[in-house]
């Protein structure tokens, strides 16, 4: 249980001085490439949008974006550049890290275990004011909503993807293929969109998150805060850290009676 | 949606012969393929009783209509009404070619070019109409059955016949949230007086919209709203209350 409160004062500010690495150099240059092609697409496809039966794009912003682009076929086909670069991109980064990066991080950071089912029972009730006395279980590095998150990301982006993709090179794909790729595509995105209001107001807004926020560029988060959200990864770390420390122990142990044994030969009998 | 120009035809549906050379001048201006036509003529067959007999032939291509409802389901805008001479054009740059257009035309005059994969249709000849010369099919009705010009003035061949005229159909299509409102005006034969020929219950027929876009319009846009809308007021409640409570150095 997240007993962090009764933790002294002491002690608490040593958590904080000390920073345990969350993120690697990979996935922070990932993110960031992530959040500039989805600045770049997620305007120009709301200006694609342009169907009035749909209804889904307010009409200045549609003419916003073909005066700034030179009409629809520009603004298409910008969307499509930036489109496959991103597709490339992400794909080759998934492909170049598989096993260093993506195998380890959904083996260890995605699974959902028992703690996770009764976070996510208690979470979304505590979010509405009932069961504020309860305790929320321990968390891994991601806690059960951001690992649910991860899932719609992962099938949102792939089906973005594809359907981009079908979107893209239209002369080689038949007709039904183009027409499912359009809803595919805009309920792939209104999926991630959803989630990604809470994503970006948790780590870059709420103030018990600042450092998630700061975390994405230095890679680093403090351990007091590791030990206050992420229980279990915090503890996982600590075990790591003293494996680590016996390790060293032991292995300074053997260098210098080895060095004693070189200066000091025994002699024989 | 008022337009600066209001391109439409005028057939004189008595005055086609059924030669049909308006469909070949029509396919070698605009390169259509040897599989598909931007322009029909329909054949009514020998209609009343003998000994008066009348066979109409009624010609047809884009209708340009007032409210396409071809447009509202393009989601892309690849496919509108030109503000500037009201004809429903193609941008086949834009065109991905997934066909909500050409089920959802009452008319049935747009097609799926299959080797371009895109959507293609009457455009009226704009190359032509910009040099101010008629569209092929006008220039070389030898009937002189077909007539182009812009509507919206008085002047034009178009509406000097039209005003002329007496018998006068359009075959508007009217079904709800849809109305067409064509912009081809079909002058009936005289010695029919008040007499519609007009009826052969092809055209209009209603407009067909796809599963795929009907379930977005009717499951997904809610759906997706729902959720968008529900995580927006989360994260907004949470962010108000941060507001007005300030923040405390040292929480995290």
């Amino acid at each position: 249980m997240s007993n962090y409160k009764s933790i002294p004062l002491e002690e608490r500010r040593q958590l904080r001085e000390k920073k345990y690495k969350k993120h690697n150099l990979a996935n922070i240059l990932t993110h960031w490439f992530n959040v500039a092609m989805w600045l770049l697409l997620l305007p120009t496809g709301i200006a694609i949008l342009s169907s009035p039966r749909l209804g889904l794009s307010p009409v200045w912003w549609q003419e916003l974006y073909r005066n700034i682009f030179g009409g629809t076929a520009n603004l298409i086909r910008f969307h499509y550049t930036i489109g496959l670069i991103w597709v490339f991109v992400i794909t080759f980064n998934l492909l170049i890290g598989f096993r260093r990066y993506f195998v380890p991080f959904a083996a260890t950071r995605m699974l959902l275990d028992k703690d996770d089912i009764e976070w996510l029972k208690i979470k979304p009730l505590q979010m509405l004011g009932f069961q504020q006395d309860k305790e929320l279980p321990p968390q891994d590095a991601y806690n059960a909503g951001q690992k649910l998150y991860s899932y719609v990301v992962i099938l949102g982006t792939l089906g973005i993807m594809l359907s981009g993709i079908v979107m893209t090179f239209n002369t080689i794909f038949p007709p039904v293929l183009k027409r499912i790729a359009q809803p595919t595509h805009w309920v792939s995105v209104g999926a991630i969109i959803a989630g990604l209001m809470i994503h970006v107001y948790m780590g870059a807004v709420f103030p018990e998150e600042k450092e998630a926020f700061f975390s994405m560029f230095s890679g680093k988060v403090s351990a007091w805060y590791a030990r206050a959200h992420h229980e279990k990864w915090y503890f996982l770390k600590l075990q790591e850290e003293v494996e680590w420390e016996d390790k060293v122990e032991s292995e300074v142990r053997e260098a210098t009676e080895d060095r004693q044994l070189s200066a000091h030969p025994q002699q024989p009998g | 949606m008022a337009t600066k120009k209001r391109y439409g035809f005028v057939i004189n549906v008595s005055r086609c012969i059924d030669c049909r050379a308006c469909l070949v001048a029509c396919s070698v201006e605009n390169n259509v393929p040897m599989n598909h036509t931007r322009i029909w003529v329909h054949d009514l067959g020998v209609q009343g009783q003998f000994p008066i007999l009348q066979r109409e032939f009624i010609p047809w291509n884009c209708m340009h209509c007032e409210h396409p409802p071809c447009t509202e389901v393009c989601v892309s805008g690849a496919t509108y009404k030109d503000p500037d001479t009201g004809l429903v054009l193609v941008d086949q740059q834009a065109c991905i070619g997934c066909g909500f257009c050409v089920d959802a035309c009452p008319y049935d005059v747009r097609y799926l070019d299959e080797k371009r994969g895109v959507v293609d249709k009457c455009n009226a000849c704009l190359q032509r109409v910009e040099v101010g010369m008629q569209p092929a099919c006008v220039a070389t009705c030898v009937g002189g059955s077909r007539m182009f010009g812009d509507l919206n003035d008085p002047n034009s061949e178009a509406s000097i016949a039209l005003k002329n005229a007496t018998n006068i159909q359009r075959l508007d299509y009217e079904n709800g949230k849809v109305d067409t409102d064509p912009n081809i005006y079909f002058i009936n034969s005289e010695a029919l007086g008040e007499e519609v020929v007009l009826q052969s219950g092809i055209l209009p027929r209603p407009p067909q919209y796809h599963l795929e876009e009907v379930g977005w319009k009717k499951v997904l846009v809610p759906a997706v709203f729902a959720a968008i809308g529900a995580s927006f007021l989360v994260q907004a409640t949470f962010f108000t209350k941060q507001l007005l409570e300030g923040e405390k150095e040292f929480e995290e």
